[in-house]
């Protein structure tokens, strides 16, 4: 019995002894360090285990860690890291959320780093880096972008001897067309009407000749007559009968009911191509034309956290991820568009069953997502609102009403 | 269990007596009694005693971004006034509350009663309803949420055999409330059931043996004897439980989407506090809404206690 | 006599229907679980359902430990749930040990307070503990969720209730054998408060093993999350592909489900005692 006190006492004692170092044995005696590298999708861990050996042969004595968090929690995870000083010591940014943490001082500033180091930006499309630059310094260097395309199952278009998509499309065609793949007795919808808005609403809008958020930055254009006809449009679809509902789409998930035959088209990012590329059906266009073409686009960035304890390891980890040997990984398995300019072209033969030329073919008249310092919140906003859009529950007009209201005021907070 | 003399003197023991005692052997008690008190008691102040006022300061203060926050004074109690989301939270708890309780409560005493019976198989019948008590409801919430899907979910299949077109279990925000209603008192009848059980088991024999002379029928025996006598234990239960159904969070985190239709008409108090503290980074209205709770629980609790006296019979 | 005994008949025959009744809505969300789990995609969305897989898909499991390291959840799990449950049983005993058996200055005090714990919702402690797990530096770590664990006003009081029950002969003999309140405590009252200990024991580890908010907000990565804060996760990045999901969810449950299949017993008496007197 004694000894089993004993024992326990011990296990105890020492759990809470161990928590004291947890921190610094990273850096242990021979000269190796360890540091940690945050992101969301899963359907990269392959791509970045490999880019992570490429660099350890490189620099054998940096241990890189991986930690995954699903995207709907993974900002929430970093704010509630960069409160308790425990980020990953590289992570993932995106548009929304940069200006917030550059200023709060929670990443680090990289423009001196990089002119150190001779570490060129130009290799980077302009829009990209503007994304990451705050008050005149870089946070973040490019790791990728992605633009939208129309996915299409061919095996439902075939059956109901429809031809597949092309640029010639516009609206009233990807409509004529749902109507026509839509098949009730098979469980079939021609579209999804999703409720997102990269991809989603966002493309729709500016298809429309509507506007996200005003150039001085000031008020938010969901209640605009484009805007809310862009809106219609989208959730006509549902109303119609030709996408799933709401509730259909929060139930079960629309990229699944897509990848089983259950939709015949949808709108989605080229972040789907992993998931897609083993389907023989499925293959992808670029988005039809509104009033105008548009798409979204939108990159990632790597940061560093402002407190990481290993800044050299992390700088160094952030330039190879920016490289170009990184970059042609990350093409090769066809994950995501790298942002390293001219490694594109090898991104687009990665997956040749799969036309991805036409998420390419968007850049020409792509535009970027609003990266005010409040998107964040307003993305919830969106969210909190729209779902009642989307159920029916709330008509458009009070919808984008209520969702300007709280748009607005958010833009007018510091 | 027995009261213990020590249990009564408890009350009234704060003077020091010298009995038989010496002093040396008191103060070495004292020693002890201190040593042996003095990890929990640490742990239960810095990790329990404390917080509670630390919440209470933390009601009154705004949180930045990153961890720095400042005082704002009653600003959190008065803009809970105008929140209808935490007026519908609690609308939702009270909702939740009201049919888990009793009705959870009515079924395990009827489980309770049946396996009380002389019939084969007993240990079956309540191994198999013990089973959710011992599932993580992180998994609950998973099967029964793929059980509901209102397209291919086994319940509306069921349903359909019948010719019932099903609703929409969770998405609808008329039904998806009720819907987690149905898995909180399955998942929890076991646990009731088990310490029903009990309490019938202490029940002595004699009264039924004196009951079936009198030529009562089940019916009367069940309602003058069984009930009055289980009483105190359905006390006990209903007090337990009400807490627990108060602080609701798992089933509905797992079960609604955040961009579920149905996350206003079902998110409960202890899910929005979640949301503030944790997700939308407002802890200082996050800890006016758990102070909230807290002076909630309590009066509830008094009122039960006060109630009490009409209906438990203690013997 | 022939119709009393049909009476009993009949009526033991009602017991067992409403029994089996309810049984069936307790086992078949399980039945429902292996079964999905066992399905492809395909089948899992099929309409109407289709209720036994054609191939048994065992590679739905292999899909889950490949994307999330299932056994480190477990063993992450399994040492929180150890090490609390050994904390609480020895923390709380040797407090209520205190409390029931030595008179000792500002016992009731002390003792109230600590009761006064339990009067409050847990949610009031949440945001202060958080807080002091961020100035320890402990996020993400197993002792994050495990110390505050460790102390139990509940504990103290369930094991107070069994000390004060047993006689005062044991400890007054024990005493003039010149045993030390701690001799007395280990050698004497703990032995007899054996129920006590196990019931608090299931309590803690049935606990332990399945919180989900408090694991959630300390630990998010993947190194110290624990079953039920990965089983979300999954949904959060498997999103509704059933058949995946269920076989994490059949995985999390299922050595809880083996430890009570042995432990029957122990665990039925256990809650029965924690929820009674």
């Amino acid at each position: 019995m004694k000894k089993w006190l004993l024992l326990l006492l011990t296990v105890i004692l020492g759990l809470i002894g161990l928590a004291g170092c947890s921190n610094d044995d990273t850096a242990s005696g021979d000269g190796k360090v360890e540091i940690t590298y945050g992101f969301w999708d899963k359907k990269q861990v392959a791509a970045i285990d490999e880019v992570i050996k490429l660099f350890n042969e490189k620099y054998p004595d940096i241990k890189v860690k991986t930690e995954i968090t699903p995207y709907g929690q993974y900002f929430q995870k970093l704010e509630t890291a960069a409160t308790g000083a425990a980020l990953p010591d590289v992570m993932w940014m995106n548009g929304a959320h940069v200006q917030q943490y550059a200023e709060g001082k929670v990443i680090l500033p990289l423009t001196d780093l990089a002119k150190k180091d001779n570490y060129s930006l130009d290799n980077y499309p302009k829009s990209l880096t503007d994304l990451y630059t705050v008050k005149g310094e870089i946070f973040g260097i490019p790791k990728d972008f992605d633009t939208t395309g129309l996915w299409y199952n061919k095996k439902i278009f075939d059956e109901a001897g429809v031809p597949y998509p092309d640029d010639s499309w516009d609206w009233n065609k990807l409509k004529e067309v749902a109507k026509k793949l839509t098949d009730k007795d098979k469980d079939i919808w021609g579209f999804a009407a999703t409720m997102g808005n990269q991809g989603g609403y966002y493309d729709l809008i500016w298809q429309n000749g509507g506007y996200i958020i005003s150039d001085d930055g000031k008020s938010a254009g969901f209640d605009q007559p484009e805007a809310i006809e862009a809106l219609n449009y989208n959730i006509s679809f549902i109303k119609e009968g030709l996408s799933p509902t709401q509730a259909q789409m929060t139930e079960t998930a629309v990229s699944e009911l897509f990848s089983s035959g259950k939709v015949a088209m949808m709108f989605d990012g080229p972040w789907m191509v992993q998931e897609y590329k083993n389907n023989p059906d499925i293959n992808v266009a670029v988005v039809p034309k509104g009033k105008q073409r548009a798409v979204s686009i939108h990159g990632l960035a790597n940061v560093i956290a402002a407190n990481t304890k290993h800044k050299d390891a992390a700088w160094k980890f952030v330039q190879f991820l920016g490289s170009k040997e990184a970059a042609e990984i990350f093409a090769k398995t066809g994950t995501v568009i790298p942002a390293y300019n001219d490694t594109q072209d090898a991104w687009v033969q990665a997956v040749p069953t799969i036309n991805l030329q036409a998420f390419i073919d968007g850049v020409d008249y792509s535009v970027p997502l609003p990266n005010e310092k409040r998107t964040g919140e307003i993305w919830q906003y969106e969210t909190d609102v729209l779902k009642k859009v989307w159920s029916e529950e709330e008509s458009i007009e009070d919808g984008v009403k209520e969702l300007t209201e709280k748009a607005n005021e958010a833009l007018s907070k510091k | 269990m027995k009261e213990h003399p020590l249990q009564i003197k408890m009350n009234t023991n704060t003077k020091l007596k010298v009995s038989n005692l010496t002093k040396t052997r008191k103060s070495s008690d004292f020693f002890w009694a201190y040593l042996m008190i003095a990890p929990t008691m640490l742990g239960l102040f810095i990790f329990y005693l404390w917080p509670i006022f630390q919440t209470f300061y933390f009601s009154f203060t705004e949180w930045g971004a990153f961890g720095q926050f400042e005082w704002t004074g009653l600003d959190n109690y008065k803009r809970m006034l105008e929140d209808t989301n935490l007026l519908k939270s609690f609308k939702n708890t009270g909702i939740y509350i009201i049919f888990t309780v009793p009705i959870g409560i009515i079924l395990s005493i009827l489980i309770a009663v049946l396996l009380n019976q002389k019939i084969k198989g007993k240990s079956v019948y309540r191994t198999l309803y013990f089973l959710p008590v011992i599932t993580m409801p992180a998994a609950i919430a998973m099967v029964w949420k793929w059980l509901y899907n209102s397209d291919y979910g086994l319940l509306n299949y069921i349903l359909s055999l019948f010719g019932i077109k099903g609703p929409q279990w969770v998405s609808d925000p008329k039904i998806a409330l009720y819907s987690i209603i149905v898995v909180a008192i399955w998942s929890g009848i076991g646990y009731n059931m088990v310490i029903f059980l009990s309490g019938l088991q202490g029940i002595p024999k004699s009264y039924y043996e004196a009951a079936e002379i009198d030529g009562a029928g089940p019916i009367s025996v069940f309602f003058k004897i069984t009930l009055p006598l289980l009483s105190p234990v359905i006390f006990f239960v209903s007090i337990t439980s009400l807490i627990g159904a108060f602080q609701v969070f798992d089933l509905i985190f797992m079960m609604i989407g955040k961009s579920s239709t149905a996350l206003e008409s079902t998110q409960s108090v202890v899910y929005l506090f979640y949301q503030h503290a944790f997700v939308l980074n407002d802890k200082g209205y996050a800890a006016a809404i758990a102070v909230l709770l807290l002076v909630v629980i309590l009066i509830i609790t008094a009122i039960q206690m006060v109630l009490q006296k009409k209906w438990v019979h203690y013997d | 006599m022939e119709k009393t005994r049909q009476l009993v008949k009949s009526k033991t025959f009602l017991i067992h229907f409403v029994l089996i009744v309810g049984s069936v809505a307790m086992v078949m969300p399980f039945l429902w679980m292996i079964l999905t789990s066992l399905k492809t995609y395909a089948e899992s969305i099929h309409v109407p359902p289709v209720i036994f897989p054609k191939d048994l898909q065992w590679g739905n499991f292999i899909e889950v430990f490949g994307l999330l390291p299932f056994f480190k959840f477990m063993f992450n799990t399994f040492i929180i749930t150890v090490v609390r449950t050994a904390g609480q049983l020895f923390l709380c005993s040797l407090a209520a040990y205190a409390f029931a058996r030595i008179e000792f200055p500002g016992r009731n005090i002390l003792f109230l307070l600590a009761l006064s714990v339990l009067m409050v919702p847990g949610q009031v402690f949440l945001l202060p503990q958080y807080m002091i797990m961020v100035k320890l530096g402990w996020l993400n770590t197993l002792q994050a969720v495990i110390v505050p664990g460790m102390f139990s006003a509940f504990g103290t009081f369930l094991l107070r209730q069994f000390f004060m029950g047993l006689p005062k002969e044991l400890e007054e003999a024990a005493r003039l054998d010149g045993c030390n309140h701690f001799q007395i405590y280990w050698k004497v009252m703990l032995p007899l408060a054996k129920p006590g200990l196990i019931a608090l024991g299931i309590f803690t580890t049935l606990w332990s093993w399945n919180e989900l908010m408090w694991p959630m907000i300390v630990n998010s990565s993947p190194e110290s999350m624990t079953l039920s804060v990965g089983l979300s996760s999954l949904q959060g990045q498997y999103l509704t592909n059933y058949p995946v999901l269920m076989a994490g969810s059949f995985l999390a449950i299922l050595s809880m489900l083996v430890l009570f299949i042995i432990l029957q017993k122990q665990f039925i008496e256990g809650i029965a005692v924690t929820g009674g007197k």
